[in-house]
């Protein structure tokens, strides 16, 4: 049956080493119990719902949404432009430029985080969801640039000169050419944008402020000087949130399109 | 919209005029010049082709044509004004690229229609004449579809259907049948040409290959090196190659010195191999040869020998009717005066 039983088993140690904390994880936060051990201790909601009933948590939430939904925006206002420029345009030193977008990915978050700490909350005063908004939009930058440039690198480039030579100006080329050619392309960034801002934890914890925190540092946090199953019932509402993006985008554009190059 | 009485330049009047136009890429030191003072003109009415091997320029002349590519010196006329400057969308003209281009987040009914609605037409003059354009390639039914759901010439069809609708001063074709294969291709040419005499359109075609060259136009043109190499009509051009380049290309394979001549070619139906002591009859230069090869195509035999030419030895190609001759064999061969083609340049007499 199993013709090569030794990549099977390479496989299936993956797979465990890959879900394995993540099954434990749904044990825990079903429990009945007060601790967080694994096997559970009886079946319950309970902690979903003291999840649920903890402001911190909702207020954290609301701030992860906002962070995350503004910075997307704001990086891929400026990620598009930079794509077009970076593929259609006749950019020297088009290469630098491409590898200067994903630098942001190559730095360690946490030295961009103390760099944007020290300049923006300390140096300009600014408020601490500000600056987060400014350091995701940062963090994400790239990957609406790179993302969304990967739909323009498949296009024909000619299609812009059909255009033009039919008699649509540059704006309109843009809009009724080049953009709708993007849209897969533009809605697999913004989706992988905001799932990446929702999680981040590195930038963020440099980046919150009195008050204000995104839920993964406002689960450290709880972690730090708690240990009941509350932070296993977040985790698994986070899960379900993320596997819910993940098959709306395979459903509107398909994982191959988005993680394909 | 400039295809009106007040726009539209003389009968006469070239549609396309290049007038010592360059295009220089890199800097001043290490230029590279794609096309080097070219002049030409693009008569009305006319399926005009730009010939030539791979670099030879002729793309980057119709890209400068269309707008695409601004000359580095010299001046484009379109229908008698200078558009040198002039940016791609106010040329009006009708592009249809290799790739066909089509836009594919539209169906083929928009594909058609977006060079109208680029010209402020009215909505339902706008969809007549989508319509019309589909129409005239045969695809009316399929106007809802995606260019996804196409075939290569369906594709194709389309893309020459959008560029048409438009009725361009000049439609652009950058090797529209390359992507296609080969028998569908050879299909397409009569199609192109169908398309061209109905809508009565000036139309620019940029090939690489010769068949396709002489099957479609009435004007040809030959590049090499950014360079115009020889134009005319077809007829013209193929029996009277101006230089060893031309001849080449279009598939002659016979060069040699004759004395009295210079250098010459000649067709291998126009060559007649002697036997010992046959006469030559008529005039001619006689050659002493011997045979190399011998190929058997059935109604006559290709056959190559080594001639002795007016400065050394050639080695010509001649269609010979009989099936009578065998390598090493002693000949002369025989080339009638009216058949020799004289070459300008240095045609060598190297082989190829």
């Amino acid at each position: 049956m199993i013709r090569r039983p030794f990549l099977t088993l390479l496989a299936a140690v993956a797979f465990t080493i890959m879900l394995g904390p993540v099954v434990i994880l749904l044990g825990v936060a079903f429990t009945a119990g007060s601790t967080l051990t694994f096997p559970p201790e009886g079946l319950s909601l309970r902690w979903f719902g003291a999840a649920l009933a903890y402001q911190p948590f909702l207020d954290s939430f609301r701030t992860s949404v906002v962070v995350a939904l503004t910075s997307t925006l704001f990086a891929l206002a400026l990620g598009i432009p930079a794509a077009v420029a970076l593929h259609r345009g006749s950019l020297p030193g088009r290469r630098v430029l491409e590898n200067l977008f994903l630098s942001p990915v190559i730095v360690p978050e946490l030295v961009l985080g103390l760099a944007l700490f020290q300049q923006i909350m300390v140096g300009l005063h600014s408020t601490a969801t500000a600056a987060l908004v400014l350091g995701h939009t940062v963090l994400l930058l790239p990957y609406a640039v790179r993302v969304a440039g990967a739909s323009l690198a498949l296009a024909d480039p000619r299609l812009e000169e059909a255009a033009r030579g039919l008699g649509a100006g540059p704006v309109r080329t843009f809009f009724s050419v080049t953009l709708p050619v993007m849209r897969p392309g533009i809605l697999s960034a913004a989706i992988l944008a905001f799932v990446t801002s929702l999680n981040n934890v590195p930038l963020s914890l440099l980046l919150t402020g009195p008050g204000v925190a995104t839920l993964p540092v406002e689960m450290l946090n709880y972690v730090q000087s708690s240990f009941d199953p509350v932070v296993a019932a977040v985790s698994v509402l986070l899960l379900a949130g993320s596997v819910a993006v993940a098959l709306v985008t395979e459903r509107l554009v398909g994982f191959t399109k988005v993680f394909g190059r | 919209m400039a295809n009106t009485a007040e726009t539209a330049a003389a009968p006469g009047t070239p549609v396309v005029r290049l007038d010592g136009v360059s295009r220089e890429y890199g800097k001043a030191s290490g230029a590279f010049a794609a096309v080097s003072d070219l002049s030409l003109d693009v008569p009305r009415g006319s399926f005009t082709t730009l010939l030539g091997p791979s670099g030879c320029g002729k793309t980057t002349t119709l890209r400068m044509i269309a707008g695409f590519v601004r000359p580095t010196s010299g001046r484009i006329l379109l229908e008698g004004a200078d558009a040198t400057s002039t940016p791609p969308e106010k040329r009006n003209i009708g592009m249809v690229f290799q790739s066909y281009a089509l836009f594919p987040h539209m169906t083929l009914r928009d594909n058609v229609a977006f060079g109208l609605r680029t010209r402020r037409i009215a909505k339902p003059e706008v969809l007549r004449r989508a319509g019309e354009a589909l129409e005239l390639v045969g695809l009316s039914h399929l106007a809802d579809r995606r260019p996804a759901q196409l075939s290569g010439g369906q594709q194709q069809r389309v893309a020459l259907a959008r560029a048409v609708a438009v009725r361009p001063s000049v439609l652009l074709l950058d090797e529209p049948l390359s992507n296609l294969d080969a028998r569908l291709r050879v299909q397409m040419r009569q199609e192109l040409l169908r398309v061209q005499r109905e809508t009565g359109l000036t139309a620019v075609l940029v090939t690489h290959d010769q068949d396709e060259a002489l099957e479609l136009s009435d004007h040809l043109v030959i590049m090499n090196g950014g360079r115009l190499e020889q134009q005319g009509a077809p007829r013209e051009v193929f029996p009277a190659p101006a230089n060893r380049f031309v001849a080449e290309f279009l598939g002659y394979q016979n060069f040699l010195t004759v004395p009295g001549h210079g250098p010459v070619t000649v067709r291998p139906e126009h060559t007649r191999l002697l036997a010992d002591g046959e006469a030559a009859g008529g005039d001619g230069v006689l050659l002493d040869a011997q045979v190399r090869g011998v190929t058997y195509q059935g109604s006559h035999c290709l056959v190559e020998v080594a001639a002795a030419s007016g400065d050394g030895e050639a080695t010509l190609h001649c269609l010979h009717p009989g099936d009578d001759v065998r390598p090493g064999a002693r000949v002369r061969i025989a080339l009638p005066h009216r058949h020799l083609v004289a070459l300008a340049g240095g045609a060598g007499t190297e082989d190829r």
